[in-house]
């Protein structure tokens, strides 16, 4: 593919700055992704938690989330959150009587968003992988005098874990390319520092490119990481394919 | 909340007008990644390493990529290209450059071509070695046993997982709206919103939209399985 | 007799659903008693044992261990559950438990199987736990094993670390159930032959079991179960050579061990 303009352009001295911005970004990126992922265990693990309960009311609500927020675009959603979140709030805080309006900071609009949708992802990951595991165990943990709570924490889940692995993988690959889209709502992450660098001078290819290795970058590290976790908790079972 | 305005005649024109697009978005799209998917997946369970690693490698980076990225590429990135500049205001293909629906539909497609095609690969290697067996011994060659064999088990097995990339593809379409004079559901919103400062109101309707039609696919899904999948007995529970 | 009772069950119903699974059983071990309960698929073996630790919970009945009686309270279903988790717990140690899928836990090695249950729930010290361990895999012979993980050993010798495991909890009363059933033939001696040794210790032990030639020589009382009742009772050498009932007799010649 032939670029109509001399490699000189793409030298070193006039674009390394925007290259260094957006390694910057880079690090906003992995912030935004890490706590998210965090938010989404939490909520996943209660989701479950609930779902499996057997109580109609927990189960139902659960349901209506799982299925609401895997049923609407991320886009959107952020989009809700981030605008009719801040509108809302304020609502709020004038009916409480606050005068002064309260700006939703981005980077909780975002994590806050897709803590919430991929929460509703591992809410399906972490019940099936309870549900994977066989009867037997945990009734041999019982036969045992071992109480509901030690039979959770000692039993089910380390080998929820490993059933789990492949599904929050996924889940955790997807939520990584989710980040990019908090750059339109003015999170200063690296796609963001891309479409403006290449607005300010006019790159585009390079800079999205340079982007589209980092990501690809924390896609392939993450894949590598997690193949060898899930190896080392395969250790006493069969192997399980990511 | 004010949910009159919603419904007035010319407000819900615009979310009809951003429905129509988002549904041309998505099914064009669908239809072009299948065809895509198919043969990128052929190539990737090939023996051939110069018709695999390619394969591999589109695989790779666009399932290793967010897709707003992608989008970016196509749009503002092949656009910058003063070679594509060149040709498109005359030459057939790099004509469509210049319009915004053809960029995102490009993208989309690209997209749901390289999740579908790694799915039907991962489906084709799982065919049973011994209906393979048993179709060589009756002297099929490797064509007619692709074609007539292990495709339809494939694409049968497959039908759940593809399920939900339609259902992705939905969703992703709603990236659309980051195209400039594009207008698709998202986007209409976005415009309801701007026009009267009804955040909530706007965004809630265009996910009530989505939320029905993303429903809709899932029931339509099950069907299908049901009907085409009835030959896999479940295992004992 | 200064024989002490370990475990005494009386009047045990369970129902599932419309289906009346055991309609009235009572059985009582003494110490050193190993009792066998036979019968055909369907008539409550594997339901009657799996009461005794409250794995199944039964509609009626009592249930006492070592004299001491498990109190238990009508649940939201309609069967009985236990009033006091805790006590429910400390009995359950009283007795352990050998399942026919032997249901050791995947991610722990040998080691970690048997000393689970001594140390975190009757909370003896890890070393002591340990020495109990080797002591018992010594016994089943299987010395050396203990940071094999459970998939790499066949069924028998996951068999023989679950009875390491439930002895390493040192009971009153050893449950088995169906211990050979899920084992290919020729794996079913190994097993057989270390539940002879501890009859032989004087362990309490009640064996619901398909293999009746370990009914015969090994236990001391076999009970034949019929569709949730027991039909006929005692002395294995008694029973099984001269049985009463017609029915009992027409399952052993169907049976030819």
């Amino acid at each position: 593919m032939r670029m109509g303009r001399p490699a000189r352009s793409i030298a070193l001295p006039l674009m390394s700055g925007y290259y260094f911005s957006i390694l910057h970004g880079a690090l906003l990126t992995v912030a935004v992704s890490l706590a998210s992922l965090a938010a989404a265990t939490l909520i996943g693990l209660a989701g479950a938690a609930a779902k499996l309960s057997g109580r109609r009311p927990l189960v139902w609500a659960a349901t209506f989330y799982t299925t609401v927020v895997r049923g609407i675009p991320e886009l959107l959603m952020m989009l809700l959150v981030f605008y009719g979140g801040a509108i809302g709030l304020n609502t709020l805080l004038e009916a409480l009587g606050h005068d002064e309006g309260v700006d939703l900071d981005p980077f909780v609009a975002g994590v806050l968003t897709i803590g919430f949708i991929y929460g509703a992802y591992m809410t399906e990951t972490f019940r099936g992988a309870i549900l994977a595991i066989p009867r037997g165990q945990m009734e041999a943990a019982w036969a045992f005098g071992m109480g509901r709570g030690r039979t959770f924490l000692r039993i089910t889940l380390p080998q929820m874990v490993r059933y789990a692995l492949p599904s929050f993988t996924n889940n955790w690959l997807v939520l990584i390319k989710a980040t990019a889209l908090v750059s339109l709502i003015g999170l200063h992450d690296m796609t963001y520092l891309a479409k403006q660098s290449s607005a300010a001078v006019r790159e585009p290819f390079a800079f999205f490119l340079f982007t589209a290795a980092l990501y690809l970058a924390y896609t392939s590290l993450s894949l590598w990481v997690l193949r060898r976790v899930s190896a080392r908790y395969s250790l006493g079972a069969d192997k399980v394919q990511l | 909340m004010n949910w009159e305005v919603i419904f007035q005649p010319d407000t819900l024109a615009l979310y009809g007008q951003g429905l129509v697009v988002t549904l041309q978005l998505t099914l064009i799209s669908l239809a072009v990644g299948a065809v895509l998917a198919l043969l990128c997946a052929l190539a990737l369970v090939s023996n051939q390493r110069l018709l695999r690693w390619p394969a591999q490698a589109f695989t790779y980076f666009m399932r290793g990529t967010p897709l707003l990225i992608q989008v970016y590429l196509i749009y503002y990135g092949f656009a910058q290209l003063e070679w594509v500049q060149a040709r498109w205001d005359t030459v057939w293909p790099w004509t469509h450059f210049k319009e915004p629906f053809f960029c995102a539909l490009l993208s989309f497609s690209l997209n749901t071509a390289a999740y579908t095609a790694e799915m039907l690969a991962g489906s084709i290697r799982e065919t049973g070695k011994g209906e393979v067996e048993a179709a060589r011994a009756m002297g099929m060659g490797p064509w007619l046993l692709m074609r007539r064999i292990v495709l339809p088990g494939a694409i049968r097995r497959m039908l759940p997982a593809y399920g939900n990339e339609v259902v992705m593809m939905l969703h992703s379409s709603s990236l659309a709206s980051t195209v400039p004079a594009l207008l698709d559901l998202t986007g209409a919103a976005s415009r309801v919103y701007a026009d009267f400062y009804l955040p909530f109101e706007a965004y809630l309707f265009a996910a009530a939209i989505y939320l029905c039609i993303t429903l809709g696919l899932i029931g339509a899904t099950r069907l299908l399985e049901r009907r085409y999948l009835g030959y896999l007995t479940h295992r004992k529970s | 007799m200064s024989n002490p009772v370990k475990l005494q069950v009386q009047d045990i119903h369970k129902r599932y659903g419309a289906n009346e699974v055991l309609k009235g059983v009572s059985l009582t071990a003494h110490g050193g008693d190993v009792i066998s309960i036979i019968g055909s698929s369907g008539s409550g073996k594997s339901t009657l044992l799996r009461c005794i630790n409250l794995l199944e919970r039964p509609q009626q009945g009592r249930i006492l261990v070592a004299g001491e009686e498990l109190h238990l309270r009508p649940g939201r279903d309609g069967a009985l559950e236990a009033a006091d988790q805790r006590q429910l717990q400390r009995l359950r140690t009283r007795l352990a438990m050998v399942f026919q899928h032997f249901n050791l836990w995947a991610h722990k090695t040998v080691l970690g199987n048997i000393t689970e249950a001594p140390v975190h729930v009757l909370g003896l010290p890890r070393d002591e736990a340990v020495e109990r361990a080797r002591k018992y895999l010594r016994l089943v012979g299987l010395e050396g094993r203990e940071d094999t993980y459970p998939n790499h050993m066949s069924g028998g010798q996951q068999q023989r670390v679950a009875i390491a495991r439930a002895l390493a909890v040192e009971p009153e009363v050893m449950l088995f159930d169906e211990p050979t059933s899920a084992l290919d033939p020729e794996l079913v001696g190994e097993v057989l032959r270390v539940m002879q040794v501890l009859a032989q210790e004087g362990r309490t032990m009640v064996v619901v079991t398909h293999e009746m030639g370990f009914a015969r020589e090994v236990a001391n009382h076999v009970i034949f179960l019929h569709q949730g009742l027991i039909e006929e009772q005692g002395d294995p050498r008694e029973v099984m050579a001269r049985p009463r009932s017609e029915r009992l007799a027409r399952f052993l010649s169907g049976n030819l061990k």
